[in-house]
């Protein structure tokens, strides 16, 4: 059901390496919007249940925003960008499968309003350091497949 | 990696139970506290959902409140169960490791195994969660992933289990529950005692597993933790509403079968959005009970990928060495169609946990 190639990486957003968590900031509003990058997916396996807190809170960068449940755990969704939420995926809660299906797409979680953007992206991966940080989940997912 | 701290405590209430575990992961992943190793029991008794469980479906609330059991739910996921002073609660709090998860929950299972084989007890790893002993399941695991990045490793380990009361509490399928339907629940699931073949205290239990995960005693909960353990109690687990959560996937159930030469299988699966919750395979082939209940637990919380369910079913066959006259193509097709129904029919959800009637038992 894994639809999603990881090594192809969308380069024009920004990438949490620990929670490999996405925000991808829209110019013309301000506003970032938040999913789960392939790396991630590949950690978790199938998505079977989505939840995120509804709109309206402030949370701090790392803050919790959601629990998901997916084939091989549970986790809290801790964002990488803090801000006021301003909108949660309905229909990724109805179909958690759209998230492996289209992480970088229709799969995305949430949107915010960043309190400060440009210093929680400064903890991102971004731009040119992206290819080096895929080459090297890449070359840890390898050896993880080596060893199991 | 450093030895975990030990904490032993008996007689946790589900709300302090649950807090502590997650306030240990949580802190373990900001490195406000060590990782630690807590080996508990709950007292008589709780009754604990997944994270994203609808109670109502899985749960006899009116029974528990009458009989004064205590519901609450998990941060993990996985099903409904019964817990109290016969099923050791086994929690590793970690932060951030390198590693897969699969790697990590390896690890994990491998420490209960050698544990459990210390009794003569030979326990393997089975599909998404469970130890299992010749087919029948012994221990629930599950993975809790924090905020902070702290991880939370639970296993509930069933040293002894009274089946009578837990499929009074839990909600079922059967129309009825009577001894050929407790029969039909205590075939598929293994106890510590009965493979150790003697009444084993949960303290020698609790030694074994300590010195298996290499941890060291310090005593107590620091007063920090304990005052963090005391707020999310208050706010998370002691709060009705946290138990009171719907989740937005409908659980869906589909039915097939088929005849074949061996004879019909019959297969009924609970499905929710693209995961197997339950499956139950019934017919009037001859199989071996312990392959068929094999199949069955590794079913559970298992994609609905075609190929993938006949990866698992090929699988469970091989691993038996199976000779039956029954081929796990039979099953896999009847699977496959059963979950097309369920995904493409009407919801009509029930619990999870002892899955649908039997038709031929």
């Amino acid at each position: 059901m894994q639809e999603t190639n990881p090594m192809e990486v969308p380069r024009d957003r920004h990438y949490d390496g620990t929670s490999h968590l996405w925000a991808h900031r829209d110019e013309r509003t301000g506003r970032v919007r938040v999913g789960v990058d392939a790396f991630g997916l590949e950690a978790l396996g199938e998505l079977a249940y989505v939840s995120v807190d509804s709109p309206g809170a402030e949370v701090p960068r790392g803050g919790p925003v959601g629990t998901l449940e997916a084939a091989k755990m549970t986790s809290v969704i801790a964002t990488p960008v803090g801000g006021a939420v301003v909108a949660r995926n309905e229909s990724v809660m109805s179909n958690p499968l759209q998230v492996n299906q289209d992480p970088y797409g229709t799969g995305w979680l949430f949107e915010l309003t960043p309190t400060d953007w440009e210093a929680d992206a400064a903890h991102l991966i971004s731009g040119d350091a992206i290819g080096a940080w895929v080459q090297q989940e890449r070359a840890r997912l390898d050896e993880e497949a080596a060893e199991a | 990696m450093t030895r975990p701290r030990l904490l032993v405590d008996d007689g946790a209430s589900a709300a302090r139970g649950l807090a502590t575990d997650e306030v240990l992961a949580e802190r373990a992943g900001s490195g406000a506290s060590p990782p630690t190793l807590r080996l508990y029991t709950y007292r008589p008794h709780c009754v604990l959902v997944g994270r994203f469980q609808d109670a109502a479906y899985e749960v006899r609330l009116r029974r528990c409140a009458e009989e004064g059991i205590d519901v609450n739910r998990r941060p993990t996921g996985g099903g409904a169960i019964l817990m109290g002073p016969d099923q050791l609660g086994v929690a590793l709090a970690l932060p951030k490791q390198p590693g897969g998860l699969r790697q990590l929950m390896t690890g994990f299972s491998t420490n209960l195994i050698r544990g459990l084989a210390t009794f003569g007890i030979d326990a393997r790893f089975r599909g998404k969660n469970d130890l299992a002993v010749n087919g029948r399941k012994i221990a629930g695991l599950g993975i809790h992933r924090t905020a902070t990045g702290g991880l939370l490793f639970h296993a509930s380990l069933l040293v002894d289990l009274d089946v009578r009361l837990m499929t009074s509490v839990l909600r079922t399928p059967f129309k009825r529950i009577g001894d050929r339907e407790r029969g039909v629940v205590r075939r598929r699931i293994a106890t510590v005692r009965e493979h150790a073949g003697r009444e084993l205290p949960m303290s020698e239990l609790r030694g074994v597993m300590a010195g298996t995960f290499d941890a060291v005693d310090r005593g107590a909960m620091t007063e920090d933790e304990g005052v963090a353990v005391d707020q999310r109690e208050r706010e998370r687990y002691a709060d009705p509403r946290w138990l009171a959560q719907n989740n937005h996937v409908p659980d869906t159930t589909g039915r097939a079968a088929i005849r074949t030469t061996a004879g019909t299988v019959d297969v009924r699966v609970a499905v929710a959005g693209g995961t197997i919750k339950a499956a139950w395979v019934r017919g009037d082939f001859l199989a071996d009970e312990h392959l068929i209940a094999d199949v069955e637990g590794q079913l559970r919380w298992h994609t609905g990928d075609p190929d993938a369910i006949a990866r698992t079913v090929t699988r469970a066959w091989d691993r038996a060495g199976a000779i039956d006259t029954l081929a796990p193509e039979a099953i896999v097709e009847a699977v496959n169609a059963a979950v097309s129904r369920a995904t493409t029919g009407t919801a009509s959800p029930y619990g999870c946990f002892v899955e649908p009637e039997p038709t031929h038992d």
